[in-house]
């Protein structure tokens, strides 16, 4: 195997832009309905057999999602990233599980925490969150500190508690103006 | 006959000097001899090894290491503790047999530290559990870590340390908030209540409203399966 057969590969899809990032670095960037075509040519006869992460990206502004597929050649020793768009709503998409076996977690996960369902994934229940209820909590409209503020209880600050460990002779040993940093500025400046 | 509380105790001013003298030697030995479960959830405990080996060495005080909950006297909270995290904690803690002494470490264990934004992550560490000491720090040093020892050493020499009984006393309390973040339907292997009677520490807040919840939904324990080798269910 060889650089010459993935270049043949991606002549055979059409829309695809290769981006040689690095050495050893493909980005691609293609049209969603065309990546389970490019990604059986990929596994099939480009020699990438390893689909190391599904990874996704909430454009929230543009209303998309964008979904990057890592693989790995163990022949090439090249790492390609297939990045497509998908609208946010429905937020549907394919499955590739049967191309890749591990896609089933990659894609449980993505469901959990973006919400984005793929069809043909063999199981599409709650995975790592547990007593979850609220939205999925990496799409960009969850306010996570809204959410804290509403479940969860804060502890007040009470300035007791540093007389306390100064009775004792504890404390604090270098006031925050005092600290490295601040020092390295006045240096500076 | 007259019930064990409501005998009049009288106060210090006995006059025997040795009356208190087989309790006080009870917790000077429960003091200098503690162990540490090694259940370690965030990224605190990675001070531990240097405080326990031989250049802080943490075993001249009598603190070592205990691998199973039953055996330890101290739970250490070495950091965050995510929601699912604090399910486990919690068993570990109901299954340590008593006294028991609860130390948050970290940051995170006293208000959520840089996690404090956190969906997944528990803020306040003793609205779950009674907590004997925190020690503060992001993350503490070692030299940190045995001061803290060290004071939790004094208080139990003392007889202060009494977290333990607290979480008997005010179950109910303890439970409810628990319930407010597993669910309704929250329950644990261990019989607290029943505990609590065992110890005579069932207070007037020991039972309310969320344990009487916890008694309608509470289902008996099933033993778990034995099987060798796969079941059915899993041949593809």
């Amino acid at each position: 195997m060889s650089e010459g057969q993935l270049e043949r590969v991606l002549h055979e899809i059409e829309g695809v832009q290769v981006h040689q990032t690095r050495p050893r670095r493909t980005r691609l960037d293609l049209p969603a309905e065309t990546l389970p075509a490019l990604l059986e040519l990929l596994q099939g006869r480009a020699g990438y057999v390893h689909l190391s992460a599904i990874s996704c990206v909430d454009w929230i502004e543009e209303a998309q999602f964008e979904l990057v597929y890592h693989l790995w050649s163990y022949e090439n020793h090249n790492l390609v990233s297939a990045h497509i768009r998908i609208p946010r709503e429905p937020g549907v998409y394919l499955s590739v599980y049967d191309l890749y076996r591990p896609a089933a977690f990659f894609e449980r996960d993505i469901h959990e925490m973006f919400g984005v369902r793929f069809e043909g994934s063999p199981d599409m229940a709650p995975f790592i969150l547990t007593e979850w209820n609220g939205p999925p909590p990496m799409r960009k409209e969850f306010d996570s500190e809204a959410y804290v503020n509403e479940h969860l209880n804060f502890r007040d600050y009470q300035p007791d508690w540093l007389r306390e460990l100064e009775a004792e002779g504890g404390g604090i040993a270098i006031r925050p103006e005092e600290q490295r940093f601040s020092r390295r500025d006045e240096g500076e400046t | 006959m007259k019930r064990l509380e409501q005998i009049p105790v009288k106060g210090e001013g006995r006059g025997n000097p040795l009356a208190r003298v087989f309790d006080e030697l009870t917790n000077f030995c429960r003091s200098r001899s503690l162990f540490i479960l090694h259940y370690c959830t965030g990224c605190g405990a990675i001070e531990l090894p240097p405080a326990m080996t031989s250049r802080f060495d943490m075993e001249r005080l009598g603190i070592q290491p205990m691998v199973t909950p039953r055996q330890a006297d101290i739970l250490l909270i070495t950091g965050y503790v995510s929601i699912k995290t604090l399910k486990r904690v919690i068993l570990t803690y109901e299954q340590m047999g008593a006294p028991k002494y609860v130390i948050g470490i970290c940051s995170c264990t006293v208000n959520g530290g840089m996690y404090w934004q956190s969906y997944a992550t528990a803020k306040r560490l003793d609205e779950y559990m009674p907590v004997d000491l925190y020690i503060a720090g992001c993350m503490p040093r070692p030299e940190a870590v045995i001061e803290g020892m060290r004071h939790l050493m004094r208080r139990i020499e003392n007889g202060e340390a009494r977290g333990w009984e607290d979480y008997y006393r005010r179950y109910d309390h303890y439970l409810g908030n628990q319930q407010a973040l597993f669910g309704d339907d929250w329950q644990t292997p261990t019989d607290v209540i029943a505990e609590a009677r065992h110890y005579g520490l069932l207070g007037e807040q020991t039972l309310g409203p969320h344990t009487e919840l916890l008694q309608q939904v509470q289902r008996p324990l099933e033993a778990l399966e034995m099987r060798l080798g796969h079941g059915p269910e899993h041949e593809s």
